[in-house]
């Protein structure tokens, strides 16, 4: 039974990777330009992520899309955010590389009101098609900007996101190239 | 006179359900009142005589805007909500959502509230198996087994009654421990109803799993293969059904579970019986770390003696994830220094897991889809929040 037990631990990838203990949950995250979105889920499926969730929040500069990435074999949650205007309201649709991405981007689309472009069937998910204010808008007043919500935001918004998730994704890849 | 002409353009959703336009072709409604949904979960299917062409889910007939409730109230005044999300294992979203508060606020917790948390959620975590094994079975067809199930479940409701002070929904964890203590009586009772589980499961298997009836329902049944998995980003006994050993008490190891000695049950075959089969391990597994916990309790405090009256947790956001009955539970918090959530997201097992049920249940029959569906074990209200 003992060596059993030791036996399914050994082949267990999860039971041996550490996990960041990071105050906020996360390995990395990366604030990504719009037009770089689908680029870098693209980039993730390959490298074997699957989507948690897909959630917005509402601030000052807009509306904050959080796609959160985690992975069997690696445990490490990654956050992708992008930030986009709130006259546009307008989004890239990652359904078409994550179909699980569906569901999430219509309840955005029920809280939020965000259209995402390339959406096969953008319709209510969870509220009355008769509901036409979504709920979860703030009103002027309560909106906080993203310097004062995120963790360390000088980090976390710089623009040379992009570059680095590239840097990322290609070292992931040489050390994945490597166990093999 | 009564208008008996019947209205056949149907409602917002079955006319976006737009059918093929080949012939002998036929929409039918699964729902919202269907018996094996247990729910209100209403699924739009084209089928081709017994065969299903297409299925769509139609959700949120109880949906109940959680997330802006969590908006609108005080860290504390929310706690209640938790048990309502998944009533099922509802200690599992309680420590969800605490753990996410205590992880912003740096808030530690007692060891001895740690080792409490553990045996509670894992009570309910069988408690939770317990249900969907006698509703399944009677999705199947089966009707003696959820009595037996129910006869099980009680003396667990009992347990957690006397310490929780409710029978399903419950509000038991607090930001930095636990709301009361166990006493003696607990303990032993524990101890006595592990070892009285164990005893029940080798009736369970000569009885229900080794019956030719419902091998004949379940074996070879609804394949969800690891790709579709990833893709739609199922967790739970789904996943481990479909041969990966992932669970988040071993992925990322929250509170004190990585100080116990369990196995990760994972079958091969990808079908119905495998989740089936994952479960009814599980529940074993439950009982080896609650009988691990009780024998390693240590003393101290059950809750943290300075936590303030007025919750402010700092300015960020926080993700944390625990594992429920039905998988990956997460919380994705974030907070602006205010007494409320700036914004709450709960991430639901279920709903990631029902949304590949479309994929899987194309070309399968009508009545494997209730097969499919009971081994998927779904919650509605969690699906829904």
């Amino acid at each position: 039974m003992n060596s059993d037990s030791a036996q399914l631990k050994e082949n267990d990838a999860c039971g041996q990777a550490s996990c960041s203990d990071k105050r906020a949950g996360y390995i990395r995250s990366f604030c990504l330009s719009p037009n770089k979105l689908l680029f870098a889920v693209k980039k993730l499926d390959e490298l074997g992520y699957f989507l948690e969730d897909v959630s917005c929040v509402h601030v000052k500069e807009g509306f904050e899309l959080v796609y959160h990435f985690d992975h069997w074999d690696n445990p490490g949650r990654i956050v992708l955010r992008t930030i986009i205007s709130e006259d546009k309201k307008e989004a890239d649709s990652i359904a078409r590389i994550f179909p699980g991405a569906d569901w999430h981007e219509r309840e955005c689309y029920d809280f939020f009101g965000i259209r995402f472009k390339g959406h096969a069937n953008l319709i209510p998910l969870l509220l009355s098609p008769e509901i036409d204010n979504p709920p979860l808008l703030k009103k002027e007043k309560e909106k906080k900007d993203l310097n004062q919500l995120l963790p360390d935001p000088e980090y976390d918004l710089t623009s040379s996101q992009d570059k680095e998730f590239k840097e990322y994704i290609l070292q992931f890849s040489k050390s994945k190239s490597k166990e093999e | 006179m009564l208008d008996l002409k019947l209205d056949t353009s149907g409602d917002f959703y079955t006319r976006k359900f737009q059918p093929t336009p080949e012939e002998d072709k036929l929409i039918l409604n699964m729902g919202p009142q269907h018996p094996s949904t247990h729910g209100v979960l209403r699924i739009i299917l084209e089928i081709d005589g017994e065969y299903i062409l297409r299925a769509e889910p139609v959700l949120g007939y109880i949906h109940r805007m959680q997330e802006k409730m969590a908006e609108v109230k005080t860290y504390v005044q929310y706690l209640p909500n938790m048990g309502r999300v998944d009533y099922l294992h509802a200690l599992a979203w309680n420590w969800a959502y605490v753990g996410a508060v205590e992880k912003l606020m740096g808030l530690e917790v007692p060891e001895r509230a740690e080792y409490i948390r553990v045996i509670t959620c894992e009570l309910n975590r069988i408690n939770s198996h317990l249900l969907w094994w006698g509703a399944y079975l009677l999705d199947l067809g089966a009707f003696t087994p959820i009595m037996y199930a129910f006869a099980d479940r009680e003396i667990v409701m009992d347990l957690l009654q006397r310490i929780t002070g409710s029978r399903l929904t419950y509000c038991y964890y607090r930001f930095g421990g636990v709301s009361a203590d166990i006493d003696q009586k607990f303990i032993d009772d524990t101890k006595e109803f592990c070892k009285y589980m164990r005893s029940r499961f080798p009736m369970y298997k000569d009885l229900v799993t080794d019956n030719i009836i419902l091998r004949k329902r379940v074996e070879d049944i609804g394949h969800i293969s690891l790709e579709t998995c990833r893709k739609y980003g199922a967790t739970g006994p789904v996943l481990r059904g479909s041969g990966k050993p992932y669970d988040v008490r071993r992925a990322e190891p929250y509170s004190v579970y990585d100080r116990f000695d369990f196995e990760i049950p994972v079958y091969n075959t990808r079908d119905a019986l495998a989740r089936y089969l994952v479960r009814m391990d599980e529940m074993e597994q439950s009982l080896r770390i609650i009988e691990q916990a009780l024998d390693s309790l240590p003393g101290g405090d059950y809750i943290h003696p300075k936590v303030p009256k007025i919750l402010k947790p700092p300015k960020g956001e926080v993700y944390f994830a625990v594992e429920g009955a039905r998988g990956k539970i997460g919380i994705y918090l974030v907070s602006d220094g205010s007494k409320t959530p700036y914004r709450l997201k709960l991430r639901s097992p279920s709903f990631s897991n029902l949304s590949l049920f479309s994929d899987v249940a194309r070309g399968t029959l009508l009545a494997d889809a209730v097969s499919i569906l009971g081994s998927l074990d779904l919650v509605i209200p969690e699906i829904d929040r």
